[in-house]
């Protein structure tokens, strides 16, 4: 009976822990609790990984960042939380997070569910393959009868079905679910081709003792769309939206977090597009007393968190330790071909 | 006589022993006896001096001092210590916030603690349960907050290693006692109902993988709860663990229990005592003592099969080494933690296993 006593004590101790729900306006509960839940994966290279302090850093952090710089004006108060992917979209739909920054693809059956929505597109995806420099295929199409390392029981799998069935390419699958398992499986030559999505394969490019011998193909096989995840409500939904606007805009317009300051100092000789973006009695202040944002929202947001395009090079261009080029790619912005559109503030 | 106790040596100080051979002898008897001995020397000591040098090179001399840099990483062929240095607090306690990374480390201590004093015989009695009450609530307060003015901390930050401490101390502590019980329950005859329940408990629940159980404890545990309660995936796999271990203590509890003459039974029904005393003060003393090494075999296996939560998404200590080398320009150090844990897991199996070894003498 004793040990059914401490059972009972120590499962009511831990039920206790368990997340609760967050009722009322949404930004309501954000600003009331002046912190915004969101959920990361918690071991993404380049995209969200805790630093030696255990803290998140990554491409995708930053738009958490990016939401506590609009919305509470401190990108330090985001409350960044590392959590498994269907997790992750569970959590929200029971309102234990207010957003997701997750590298998650906007699908049609995803955005159906009534209980989350998708916001806006950070980063467009594909998914590719990388083969060793030796093995001298130019493309995809070339890979007749070769052996295709992949995750288990993902849509990758799925994907590479699709596409080898439609061109009657023959091939075979080494399934390896552990991702260092299949890493070191590609690079011993166990497997001739690497399949996942291209940020990924770049990322892991690093990992072989020579990267320069693995080549990645150019076919791009599937959409991968990475969407912003947010809890059901409007006014947080324009936030984040439009957040992440004044971060394309500024890209644009070539303001960033190191010229900021300047430009505020001297925005009256600034172009139009500049001083409706960053003026408090302009289009953005307009936007946040309408929303509910601090009246130098898009200050914040650029001051201390940077432009898109800073935030790209930070986390995953020349700045870091990937090197993934920007221009050319979908991410790059409309002007350079990509389909990176900044929508007007005014 | 007189003649034969002379001829005795006396004893205690003239042991007469065979002459003892020098050190070249023994040598050559015990290792160059023959041609096949000579081979196996000569070609155990190749490998042992070919693995010796390489792990000192690795592991010391072409290594990277602990106080150097990432710089001194990437020109070092051996192992890279300054990875250790700079990613120790990552690995022990994961993403709980650094400034307060004091209490996840107090939380450990006390659960080893709590470990260290249950080991002790004088703790062998009722004390266990108020250690362990007491246990679970500070191990709660410390890590989650919200009490005594420590700040709140969500389960999702608890990772590394209080993590593999809580799923594998708390696990085995709860177990232990529902191992008893369905071992008492499958060793009687006069409630064949209960037995059978005990012996399909245990036989399914040994039958089916762990990775199994675990899955069921994440997925199907919540479905079962009513409406309105969400369990946390650390409750639940702990609850999971709970299940999983019980089956295995209760065989080996059960193997105590067989070894119990049945004349100690007999004899204390003839004494007149009800089922509880005659358990608690006959039966269990001498099944649980006999039952002490297979017990103690159950309990490593489960402490070393707790890293498995890893696969379901636990952070645990394997989870917080794989997120140390996920950080651009620490990526190569795969090895170094995972050696750090493995050198945890050896020293704290070491420890539990001299521990059985002692328990066995003193009780034989």
């Amino acid at each position: 009976m004793y040990s059914l006593r401490n059972l009972l004590v120590a499962g009511g101790l831990l039920a206790l822990a368990t997340t609760p729900a967050m009722a009322g306006g949404v930004m309501d509960g954000i600003r009331a609790n002046d912190s915004i839940v969101c959920l990361v994966n918690p071991n993404s290279p380049g995209f969200s990984v805790p630093d030696s302090q255990g803290v998140f850093r990554g491409f995708n952090t930053d738009f958490c960042r990016m939401a506590a710089a609009a919305i509470l004006g401190d990108a330090g108060k985001a409350d960044i939380r590392g959590i498994g992917f269907s997790d992750s979209m569970k959590t929200i739909v029971a309102k234990g997070a207010h957003m997701s920054s997750r590298s998650i693809t906007r699908t049609g059956t995803r955005d159906a569910n009534p209980g989350m929505r998708f916001v806006v597109t950070t980063f467009f995806d594909g998914q590719g393959f990388m083969v060793p420099r030796a093995l001298g295929v130019k493309s995809a199409k070339e890979l007749d009868g070769a052996t295709v390392c992949a995750e288990e029981g993902s849509t990758t799998l799925l994907n590479i079905a699709d596409w080898f069935s439609d061109r009657d390419i023959s091939y075979r699958v080494e399934n390896i679910a552990d991702k260092t398992a299949r890493l070191q499986a590609f690079f011993s030559g166990k497997c001739d081709v690497m399949a996942s999505d291209r940020t990924a394969l770049n990322s892991d490019r690093f990992l072989a003792s020579d990267p320069a011998a693995y080549v990645i193909l150019p076919e791009v096989i599937s959409n991968e769309p990475l969407t912003l995840l947010a809890q059901p409500d409007a006014a947080l939904e324009t936030a984040l939206y439009w957040a992440f606007q004044v971060m394309l805009n500024a890209d644009a317009l070539g303001v960033n977090s190191g010229n900021i300051d300047e430009v505020m100092a001297d925005l009256a000789n600034q172009p139009k597009a500049v001083q409706r973006l960053f003026g408090t009695d302009s289009a953005a202040g307009e936007m946040a007393t309408q929303i509910g944002l601090p009246a130098d929202w898009s200050y914040k947001i650029i001051k201390q968190v940077g432009n898109y395009g800073e935030v790209y090079e930070r986390n995953l261009g020349a700045e870091s330790a990937y090197g993934l080029e920007r221009a050319g790619t979908a991410n790059a912005l409309h002007v350079d071909g990509g389909l990176m559109y900044p929508q007007p503030i005014r | 006589m007189s003649v034969l106790s002379e001829e005795v040596p006396f004893a205690g100080d003239a042991i007469v022993r065979p002459p003892r051979d020098g050190f070249v002898r023994q040598v050559r008897s015990r290792l160059f006896a023959t041609k096949g001995d000579t081979a196996l020397t000569l070609v155990l000591a190749a490998v042992i001096v070919a693995f010796g040098t390489f792990a000192l090179d690795w592991l010391v001399i072409g290594a990277a001092a602990p106080w150097g840099s990432a710089q001194d990483c990437a020109a070092a062929r051996g192992a890279c210590w300054p990875f250790v240095v700079e990613k120790h607090r990552l690995i022990l306690f994961g993403t709980y916030p650094y400034e307060e990374q004091w209490r996840p480390f107090l939380a450990s201590v006390l659960l080893v603690g709590g470990v260290g004093a249950s080991m002790l015989p004088s703790f062998h009695n009722r004390r266990l349960l108020w250690l362990w009450g007491a246990a679970s609530i500070g191990f709660y307060v410390l890590m989650a907050g919200g009490y005594l003015g420590l700040e709140s901390v969500q389960p999702e930050r608890w990772n590394g290693l209080p993590i593999l401490l809580m799923l594998a101390i708390f696990g085995l502590v709860f177990a232990y006692p529902l191992g008893i019980g369905l071992a008492l329950a499958r060793h009687q005859s006069q409630l064949p109902a209960i037995r059978a329940f005990a012996v399909l408990y245990i036989e399914i629940v040994r039958g089916v993988p762990m990775i199994m159980v675990l899955f069921l404890g994440l997925f199907v545990l919540p479905l079962m709860m009513p409406e309105g309660v969400s369990l946390s995936p650390l409750l639940t796999t702990m609850i999971a663990l709970v299940f999983f271990h019980s089956a295995y203590f209760a065989e080996a509890v059960r193997g105590g229990l067989q070894a119990v003459p049945d004349g100690q039974f007999e004899a204390a029904n003839s004494q007149g005592l009800t089922y509880v005393q005659k358990v608690r003060l006959i039966v269990l003393p001498q099944a649980l003592s006999k039952s002490m090494p297979e017990v103690m075999n159950t309990v490593l296996g489960a402490y070393k099969d707790t890293s498995l939560v890893v696969i379901i998404g636990i952070h645990d200590i394997m989870a917080t080494a794989k997120m140390a080398f996920s950080d651009p320009g620490w990526q190569h150090y795969g090895l170094e933690a995972y050696l750090l844990v493995g050198v945890w897991y050896l020293i704290t199996c070491w420890c539990l296993s001299s521990y059985s070894r002692w328990l066995e003498r003193r009780t034989s």
